[in-house]
Formats: C-alpha cells, sequence, structure tokens
C-alpha cells in the first residue's frame, strides 16, 4: 500500500500538489486529470525524483527515506521522455541499466529491433523500450507518465500488453494519462486530479469504477 | 565503438567506468561534441597567428601600450583562452545527451552513487578536452615555432594534465548546475569562468615559463604548480560533494 498523506508541492509560485490524500493499493490505478493537474509530479513524487514541500510518502506503512535503497528497488519509473540513450541500441540500454542496477539484463521483447538505436524507434517502440527500461530490475511498483501519449492504437497496444504482461498479484502500477478510454478497461481505480487536488478517488468493482 | 557490458555486480568505480564507457560510445556514434570543440580551437589558432606583428618570435617582445610584453606570455595566453572556450563548448553538451531524452531520471533513481555520476561526467569530460589537446598543442608549437624538445614537453604536459582536472572538476559541476536552467549555454560560463580565473591565470604563468625554455623542473618548482594541485584536490572534493545537490529536486 502506497500512502500519501498533505503532500504539497510547489515549483516558484505555482502550486503543483496541494494537500493530496490518498492511498494507492496493489493493481492498475490510472491518474486522470487536464493538463497541469499535477499527474506527472505525483508520480515523481512516489518515485522520489521530487521531495514535497511537505507532507509524507509511506510504503507499507514505512515513510519514504530518500537513501533507502531496498524501497528504490521496489520502484520502476518511465518519464513522459523514453529515459534512454537514443544513440545506443534497445539492447544496449536495457543492459546499461541491468548493469547499473545489479539485475541480469532483461529480454528486451522487442524482436530484431532490440539491436536499432533508439533514435531510429518508432514512438510506440520508443514507449515499449522505456516500459522495459523501467522493468529492468523486477520492480513491484511501476510509475508509468502518460504511456500512451501520442500512440496510434497499434503502438498503444504494444505498451499495454507490456503492462499486462508485468501484472501480477502484489504489484502496483500508477499510470498518469489523459485519455482514460484506454486505461479504464483494464485499471482497478482511479484518482483524479484538478489543479493539483484530488477531485475523485475510485476503485473498480464488479459493477465498474465506483466511488 | 560498442557498449558490451558484462552480467556482474558493479561497485562504485565498475559503474563509473560503465558510465564513462556509455558517454564515449554515445560520442563515438553522434560526433556532437568533439568536432565543434576542434573546429573552433583550431580556427581561433589561425585567427591569433595573425594577431602577432611580423617578425615576433620567441625569445622576443611585442609592444603592449606603454611597455612590451614577452612573446612566450603572449603565446601561452593565447593556447590556454583557446583551450579554455574549446572546453566550455563541449561541458555545455555534457548533460545534453541525458537532458534531451530524460535519461537522468532513470539514473537519479538507479543505485549509483550521485559522486559517481559526476566522476563519470567528470572523466568523459577530461577524456574529451585532452583529445583536443592532444591535436592542438603541437599545431600551436608548430604554427608559432615553439620548441618543445629538450624535456620541455614534459612540462606542458604537467601542466596540461593539471590545469584540466580543476577544468572539468568546475566545468562538470556548473554544467549541471546549469542543465537545469533553461538559459544553460548562457549559465554555464556566467557561473564557471569566475571560478576557473586562477586556475587559468596558473596555467598561463606555468606555460610561458616552458614556452621560455623551462622544463618540468622549472614550473614544479614554482608556487603557480601548487595552487593548480591544491585547485585540482579542492575542486574534485567540493564538486563530488556539491553534485548531487546541483542536480536535486
Amino acid at each position: 500500500m502506497i500512502d500519501l498523506a498533505g503532500v504539497r508541492v510547489v515549483y516558484g509560485r505555482t502550486i503543483a500538489l496541494d494537500d493530496v490524500t490518498l492511498s494507492i493499493g496493489e493493481g492498475v490505478t490510472g491518474v486522470y486529470g487536464p493538463n497541469g493537474s499535477g499527474k506527472s509530479t505525483l508520480l515523481r513524487v512516489i518515485s522520489g525524483l521530487f521531495r514535497p514541500a511537505s507532507g509524507d510518502v509511506s510504503f507499507d506503512g514505512v515513510p519514504r527515506h530518500p537513501a533507502d535503497e531496498s524501497l528504490r528497488r521496489r520502484i520502476g519509473y518511465a518519464g513522459h521522455e523514453a529515459g534512454l540513450y537514443p544513440r545506443l541500441t534497445v539492447r544496449e540500454n536495457l543492459s546499461l541499466f541491468a548493469a547499473l542496477w545489479g539485475a541480469p539484463a532483461a529480454s528486451v521483447g522487442l524482436g530484431p529491433r532490440a539491436d536499432a538505436r533508439v533514435g531510429e524507434l518508432s514512438s510506440g517502440l520508443k514507449r515499449r523500450a522505456s516500459v522495459a527500461r523501467a522493468l529492468v530490475h523486477q520492480p513491484s511498483i511501476l510509475l508509468l507518465d502518460k504511456p500512451f501519449a501520442g500512440l496510434d492504437d497499434d503502438a498503444a497496444d504494444l505498451v499495454t500488453d507490456a503492462i499486462k504482461q508485468w501484472r501480477a498479484p502484489g504489484r502496483t502500477a500508477i499510470i498518469a494519462t489523459h485519455g482514460a478510454k484506454r486505461l479504464k478497461s483494464f485499471a482497478d481505480a482511479g484518482i483524479v486530479l484538478r489543479r493539483g487536488r484530488v477531485a475523485s478517488d475510485h476503485a473498480r468493482t464488479a459493477a465498474g469504477i465506483v466511488r | 565503438m560498442t557498449l558490451a557490458v558484462a552480467e556482474k555486480s558493479l561497485g562504485f568505480t565498475g559503474k563509473t567506468l560503465l558510465l564513462v564507457r556509455k558517454d564515449l560510445a554515445v560520442e563515438a556514434r553522434g560526433r556532437e561534441t568533439l568536432p565543434g570543440m576542434l573546429a573552433f580551437a583550431f580556427t581561433v589558432t589561425l585567427l591569433l597567428a595573425f594577431t602577432l606583428p611580423p617578425g615576433a618570435a620567441v625569445g622576443s617582445a611585442v609592444r603592449l601600450g606603454q611597455g612590451s610584453v614577452a612573446v612566450t606570455e603572449v603565446l601561452s595566453g593565447f593556447l590556454w583562452v583557446t583551450i579554455l572556450f574549446a572546453g566550455l563548448i563541449g561541458f555545455a553538451r555534457a548533460f545534453e545527451v541525458e537532458r534531451t531524452e530524460g535519461a537522468l531520471e532513470p539514473l537519479f533513481l538507479a543505485p549509483v552513487d550521485r559522486s559517481a555520476l559526476f566522476a563519470s561526467k567528470a572523466a568523459s569530460n577530461l577524456v574529451t578536452l585532452a583529445v583536443v589537446e592532444v591535436f592542438l598543442v603541437p599545431a600551436f608549437a608548430l604554427l608559432f615555432s615553439i620548441d618543445l624538445g629538450g624535456g620541455r614537453w614534459l612540462g606542458v604536459v604537467a601542466v596540461v594534465l593539471l590545469v584540466d582536472i580543476g577544468f572539468v572538476m568546475v566545468g562538470t559541476l556548473f554544467s549541471a548546475l546549469a542543465a537545469q536552467t533553461r538559459s544553460r549555454e548562457v549559465m554555464l560560463p556566467i557561473l564557471a569562468l569566475p571560478v576557473l580565473v586562477p586556475i587559468f591565470i596558473a596555467a598561463t604563468e606555468l606555460t610561458a615559463d616552458v614556452f621560455a625554455g623551462g622544463g618540468l623542473g622549472t614550473v614544479a618548482a614554482r608556487g603557480w604548480f601548487g595552487i593548480l594541485v591544491a585547485s585540482d584536490v579542492v575542486f574534485a572534493v567540493i564538486g563530488a560533494l556539491a553534485f548531487e545537490f546541483a542536480v536535486d529536486r
């Protein structure tokens, strides 16, 4: 369980997150909202990339500490940029990050395109490679920031398949997106942010997503 | 240049070396930094060659205002101004490869010590700068008829090495800071140049000695040499410690 209590993030004069209190359980949770609503910031705070001005983030009741490596190992993060080196091949990128994590080199899952340079890939394959990079150390928490942005249906399917393959009991995925349609088809819960505040927080039941 | 990665657990040095290899592989394939530095260095050197009055040679002096200055000192200044700005061109791009595709974030989340990230970037910058100097210094000596024989080249190598270490430490730290800002190209020289002044004054003084006929023993005996050594140690420590704060959000 990931808990945020009174989290506030400020960039200069802009309040990106304002008193956000949430609990996110296992399964896939969608984070929805318009541009500037705080979705990316929320993921970055959970990942540890941003330190909130106030408030706490805890994992299974244990407060996050920036130097806590065991906690970092539980988290895989793919931002809205690929987080890969365009001049290196997909395989080289994944080997690089696997070596840094001390993990065995993961299977790429891109067929012959695994030996193509990332800069030569289509947007969909690049996003698929980005998710593979986030999963290289087998995290139990996956944070994806707008993984379907700018992708056509076929490319978005590639990313969706990667998430579904990774999904398993005890694992948590938090996915920020503009377009709720694709994600709602397999998300277990949803959070709507507006102007840095939680507008609604709901979980899926047999009858659908309800508050 | 391929980036073959062995499947074994890496420590601080292993991760640092891996990141250096990554940077060099990226530069070898993209050639986005080194050609610009070389083009700048050789163009400026050529232009400076035309600024000296006819007949000015090592051992003579040129008029400057009411007095005169030894040609060796002028040439030493030329060399280091060229290296200074060529280096800044390279450092400005040091984090560009990570910034464009957001690769810094996964690096920050990976279990890699921030000082290893700093050390790897500094080492990559050092290699790039050294490549420029390997071509520039002999060409400079040839163009200005500077005799670096008889062991004087050892003096030049020592000074260049000491200057480079301090220079890349400062340049890497401030390029990381500047990379966080929108006006990064402007910020790097604004931040770095004031700090680099003592290093480059020492460099100019010591290199003038070598151009005037001194060897390694001559430069090692001067106070400026000690200042360079001390600067390297201080900037290496500050860089490794401050890098985390430079990139922290």
